[in-house]
């Protein structure tokens, strides 16, 4: 069957056409593909949609020998795009494909990567009529947000897709196609801000999505502040979750109230101690119906607010729990900060210390400015006793901060 | 490894108080409770001189002693550099 946004306009490494005017690709019925770029990732997308066969799309920089080997001996090919010819794995287990399934790999972060299955039905996020948008895709391929995007402008009429570079510049490319929605985390929007303001402002965005990483008041406000006619947006979406969360008010955290709500065809949040759990109708097959998400809440002023991750917010200092989002959060409430990560740092005496990594507005603030700051507004241990100024904000594949 | 002077760590231990609009008075015999120069200000200055030689320390080295000196904290810090 033809998706229904076959006809739709796609930017890519220097294509511009439709879907359907994509070239064939000639894949095994089930197979991983590890591709060169983000052309090549929607070629074997749309060979997919029409075929309704297996597959598997991940970036090549993602290719790695346990990882292949693990998916050869699932039962899937192996095909990783290069410069020159392309190389080609016959699986390890023979199996008949399965019609229509996508897999997606989760971040690796913590271990090796696992297979999440999923349709591409359920990878769209936007269900129901959408005004025409032409969409930037600024996400890795095989990312769960670059499916996101990418299926919701291959199922939906009228939605055209703009795939960029993250790491070039990407706002005069996105303005010359027209560009009028966009998704990324906070740290690629505070990046771009801070790098590409100018064509940024030539942009004429309507919806402003935000996901991926913890989402602060500041980075709604710098957005809705830098684009007025926009309705900015954040959600909370994974692989394992699905999409789960969309707040579309303007303001950090969800309503309180959503909590324990049981709404047919919407998920479930929950809290068990400060971590958030999800049961989620969109969520991967097999995966658990009440997830952990390992993902850190804190609720304030009727709004629950996804803080940071369970193991990496807290730093202990001397026995003292600190919150390394809330150390965070007061860095960025300088108005000379642009951006902030703050992590533990192993120290004598007191095991960790506080340490951050800031990106300046004005160059002219010092070390001790921001420490001073900080002390009038945090519990001693709180304090950020290192502080290291990056002259840029680090972007990684998969647009969060790496620091 | 490259080598901090004790001068330098001095130095630096007075910056560490100075934002705390604390003064590192000249005598090493100085209190560490009398002016005020607590753990967290002594891991803060370990964590200044790892930055500054680029290297990280070994602060288990040195074993468990007293540290209730000015002093103390030069030589100790002597010591991490010098395992």
């Amino acid at each position: 069957m033809t998706p229904a946004g076959a006809d739709n306009l796609i930017a890519a490494d220097g294509f511009v056409g439709t879907w359907n005017e994509l070239a064939a690709m000639d894949l095994p019925p089930a197979a991983a593909v590890f591709v060169r770029n983000s052309l090549e990732a929607l070629k074997v997308v749309w060979q997919h949609a029409i075929d309704q066969r297996e597959t598997l799309v991940a970036a090549g920089a993602r290719y790695e020998p346990a990882l292949v080997e693990d998916l050869l001996d699932e039962g899937l090919s192996v095909v990783r795009q290069m410069s020159g010819d392309d190389e080609l794995l016959a699986p390890n287990t023979v199996r008949p494909a399965e019609p229509g399934r996508v897999w997606l790999l989760t971040s690796g972060s913590t271990g090796r990567p696992k297979r999440v299955a999923h349709t591409l039905q359920s990878l769209l996020t936007v269900k129901g009529a959408q005004p025409p948008r032409v969409w930037l895709c600024p996400y890795t391929p095989g990312a769960y947000a670059w499916w996101q995007v990418v299926s919701l402008t291959l199922l939906h009429p009228e939605q055209s897709l703009v795939c960029v570079d993250p790491t070039q510049s990407w706002a005069a490319t996105a303005a010359e196609h027209g560009v009028t929605a966009a998704s990324g985390t906070p740290t690629f929007w505070r990046q771009a801000l801070m790098t590409q303001g100018g064509e940024l402002s030539r942009m004429n965005l309507r919806q402003i999505t935000l996901g991926g990483e913890p989402v602060d008041q500041d980075v709604n406000d710098l957005l809705s502040q830098t684009f007025p006619d926009a309705r900015v947006s954040w959600i909370y979406a994974s692989s394992e979750a699905g999409a789960s969360i969309a707040v579309h008010d303007g303001k950090a955290g969800f309503p309180e109230h959503w909590l324990d709500r049981i709404s047919d065809g919407r998920p479930r949040l929950s809290v068990d101690g400060d971590e958030l759990l999800i049961s989620s109708p969109h969520r991967g097959v097999g995966v658990n119906e009440v997830l952990r998400t390992g993902d850190r809440v804190e609720c304030r002023d009727g709004r629950v607010h996804i803080v940071g991750r369970l193991g990496s917010d807290e730093i202990n200092v001397g026995g003292s729990k600190v919150s390394a989002s809330h150390v965070r959060d007061t860095l960025l409430s300088h108005p000379s900060v642009s951006w902030a990560a703050v992590k533990g740092r192993r120290a004598p005496m007191v095991g960790q210390l506080v340490q951050a990594n800031v990106v300046l507005k004005d160059p002219a603030v010092t070390e001790d400015d921001l420490f001073g700051y900080c002390r009038s507004r945090l519990a001693e241990v709180e304090v950020p006793r290192r502080i290291r100024f990056l002259d840029q904000i680090p972007l990684t594949e998969s647009l969060k901060s790496d620091v | 490894m490259s080598q901090l002077s004790r001068a330098s760590v001095r130095s630096m231990m007075g910056d560490v108080l100075r934002r705390q609009d604390k003064t590192l008075p000249d005598s090493d015999d100085a209190a560490l409770d009398e002016i005020g120069f607590r753990s967290l200000d002594f891991s803060e200055l370990a964590l200044r001189v790892e930055d500054e030689i680029g290297e990280e320390l070994n602060f288990d080295a040195p074993g468990l002693r007293s540290i209730r000196t000015v002093g103390d904290v030069l030589d100790f810090i002597d010591q991490l550099q010098n395992p």
